[in-house]
């Protein structure tokens, strides 16, 4: 009896969750309540099957958690405050427009943004994993986004069977732009930071010759870096089909981000490559020793990395824009970076870590535009953020700080902690 | 074709291959230091904005200069903190500062220029300094390339062997070497690893700051937004492939100077009917070889990149 009632009450959290996601991101802010809703809910649940004790560790442990995070963004928001009142911008009203602009006016520009740097974050945080700085990214996105073009404006098919195919040709052509960097790790040890960022340089001054080639006609002013529209075969939908009040540019590419965040963290944490793919990232020499191989580890992280990446070119082609721009500052490779980071590399926090990157991003250009600050100070708070977030040790220093100015505690204490 | 093989060529290739040198010889001493510094570029880009900035308002592109190389120091030291004393991931580290360095020229580039993308020209640049050494000059070939240049070329020079120097017959030169090789036995004799890698990053900094200052006012007369275009990378790698030597670095540079030098002229004059962007992307791809075929014979510092807690030594 009570086995059905959790099973049930699961069930009941996963719909609330899944269409509460669905309806907040086509745009609908109340689903944010249904998902709130859910974690209330799963909450209740662990409270019948685990008592309260445990839920209440559970929040603390949690709550802790997120800690870090919460005094970082505010830490980096109050540098923001001092930059601003130091240049002659007024703090007050840059704040509330970004945040307005990126959290309920433009709500729908934060998704746009964010499903592409959930698929590049996932990118890097999956090379990560194994040890490795997929730092080309933006190369994946580029050869991701040629590829979308080019098969979204050639093949023919039924509208399903087109988007499929996109997806995984884009996607292995992506993953194989990541084959000689891998390569030439493996093989002369050659670090992938360099490999893969000049290649990113590569893929990127490969885009105008595609557009040329695929009607960017240079001798017209018209159309000099576009492509061709694609067939509308190669479509994503967009929410709008079955949600009618939601913003017409918003398309489902967010969802499949969001899919696919679960199947890496899957893969990472639930199966045999994933855990090898851990094992070398977290101890080389403790890996071989297990007879895991390093070499084909490496192929496989950087391969699928790229195959990620390319996914975030992917997204924007036949989702968003249905051509190929020449868009020398897309930079969602750069800020996949960022957003891997931020999020320590765990696939489930890179949805929100992406959300969080894309909604800074559309509130700053909102701020930008009503209340004339640059919109460059969100570059500025975004990277220190980043920093007060990514160095842990601080907080562990600071402790240590207070506790030798206290004299409460012993020196041992203290080592622990670090330790 | 051959035309092109000229002496032109050759001022091209050292020209282009400065800022390379600069940042690499830099990265040099740091990774010796222990320090993995990816940060070349964000440093750059700081630097070569600052220089511009302080160039235009002061009228005088030696104090552009000068702003330019501590602007560099100084962001550098963000990378200090936060890897030395912090003990943050280095590759993280200098990821972020790459990305914050965008941000902080956006922003200030607003607020002093009052738009986006390039900033104004400055008064007076570097470039207009440049001077023949008597007698050297008149060296044929090699001669105008090396000795008829500008005042960041000479320094550039000066520092490679300088750098050597440090590097080979001083006491702090040999300490920043046991910094990065063994930086155990370092602490244990009573010298501060975190001192010496401090200064390694340090020095990479005021270097790559001065390659910075290099791009925007000696080559050129402004700043303009990624102007650094994967140039802090290359260092990166001409770093490794001149075996983390200054000497080797400044030769790898030349090489990629080289490979840019030829790119341009290609382009120039349509040697080849093929698309321009395919020559632009011949210095990228002959990067990544240089990275593959050389680094074999290359062993970095024992401990580079390896953190360091005094802790360790037991207290």
């Amino acid at each position: 009896m009570r086995s059905y009632r959790n099973t049930l009450l699961i069930a009941l959290v996963l719909i609330l969750a899944i269409s509460g996601t669905i309806l907040y991101l086509g745009s609908y802010f109340w689903g944010g309540l249904l998902i709130m809703a859910a974690g209330a809910l799963y909450l209740v649940n662990a409270y019948f099957e685990k008592g309260k004790a445990e839920v209440l560790s559970m929040i603390r442990r949690y709550g802790r958690t997120i800690l870090i995070p919460i005094i970082g963004i505010l830490a980096s928001l109050l540098l923001g405050i001092i930059i601003m009142l130091a240049t002659g911008y007024d703090p007050v009203r840059a704040f509330k427009a970004l945040f307005y602009g990126g959290f309920v006016k433009n709500w729908h520009i934060s998704v746009l943004n964010a499903a592409p740097l959930i698929f590049t974050g996932l990118s890097v945080a999956f090379a990560f994993q194994a040890g490795l700085f997929n730092i080309g990214a933006e190369g994946q996105y580029y050869i991701g986004a040629m590829a979308a073009a080019w098969l979204g404006l050639v093949l023919n098919l039924p509208a399903l069977i087109t988007l499929i195919l996109i997806f995984v040709v884009a996607g292995i052509l992506s993953a194989a732009w990541n084959f000689v960097p891998a390569l030439l790790k493996v093989k002369t040890g050659a670090h992938e930071v360099i490999t893969t960022m000049m290649l990113a340089h590569v893929a990127r001054y490969l885009s105008p010759i595609f557009i040329r080639a695929f009607g960017g006609d240079p001798s017209s002013s018209k159309h000099p870096y576009v492509t061709d529209t694609i067939l509308e075969s190669a479509w994503l939908p967009r929410f709008q089909q079955f949600l009618p009040k939601s913003n017409y540019r918003l398309h489902t590419g967010i969802i499949i981000a969001i899919a696919m965040a679960f199947v890496v963290y899957y893969i990472l944490y639930k199966t045999k490559y994933g855990f090898e793919i851990r094992a070398v990232g977290a101890n080389k020499d403790a890996a071989r020793a297990q007879g895991i191989s390093i070499g084909k580890n490496i192929f496989r992280a950087l391969l699928f990395a790229g195959f990620l990446a390319g996914f975030a070119g992917v997204n924007q082609v036949v989702g968003l824009d249905h051509k190929l721009f020449e868009n020398l500052q897309a930079n969602y490779g750069w800020n996949g970076i960022s957003v891997a980071l931020l999020a320590g590399n765990n696939p489930i926090v890179v949805i929100f870590t992406g959300l969080l990157w894309g909604a800074l991003d559309a509130g700053g250009q909102y701020m930008a535009r009503t209340t004339q600050t640059p919109n460059a100070i969100v570059e500025i708070v975004k990277g220190v953020m980043l920093f007060l977030i990514v160095a842990k040790y601080i907080y562990v220093y600071i402790g240590n700080g207070l506790k030798r100015r206290s004299k409460t505690k012993a020196a041992p204490d203290a080592a622990e902690a670090r330790g | 074709m051959l035309a092109i093989f000229n002496t032109d060529l050759l001022v091209a290739m050292i020209r282009l291959s400065t800022p390379i040198t600069l940042a690499a010889i830099g990265a040099t001493i740091c990774e010796r230091s222990g320090i993995v510094n990816i940060a070349m570029e964000g440093i750059m880009i700081v630097g070569a904005f600052f220089a511009t900035v302080v160039a235009y308002y002061t009228g005088s592109p030696w104090l552009g200069l000068l702003a330019g190389v501590l602007a560099g120091g100084l962001y550098s030291m963000i990378h200090a903190v936060a890897t030395v004393t912090f003990h943050l991931e280095h590759v993280v580290s200098g990821a972020v500062l790459n990305v914050l360095a965008v941000g902080i020229t956006r922003y200030f580039m607003v607020l002093f220029f009052g738009h986006p993308g390039t900033t104004d020209p400055v008064p007076k640049g570097l470039g207009e300094y440049q001077f023949a050494i008597p007698f050297l000059s008149k060296i044929p070939v090699l001669g105008p390339a090396l000795f008829n240049q500008t005042p960041i070329v000479y320094m550039s020079f000066i520092l490679v062997i300088l750098f050597t120097w440090l590097l080979k017959k001083t006491k702090v030169g040999l300490h920043i070497r046991a910094a990065g090789e063994h930086p155990l036995a370092l602490e244990t004799i009573g010298v501060s690893v975190y001192k010496m890698r401090y200064l390694g990053v340090f020095i990479s900094g005021l270097t790559s700051g001065l390659a910075g200052a290099f791009l925007s006012i000696e080559n050129g007369v402004s700043f303009t937004e990624g102007m650094s275009n994967g140039k802090g990378f290359i260092a990166l790698a001409a770093m490794i492939s001149g075996s983390w030597n200054p000497v080797g670095a400044f030769l790898a540079s030349l090489f990629f100077g080289f490979a840019d030098a030829l790119q341009i002229r290609f382009q120039v004059f349509k040697l080849l009917p093929i698309p321009e962007e395919l020559f632009i992307i011949f210095p990228y791809l002959a990067t990544v070889i240089a990275v593959a075929g050389l680094v074999r014979k290359s062993r970095p510092p024992k401990e580079d990149g390896v953190d360091f807690m005094i802790e360790k030594t037991g207290e």
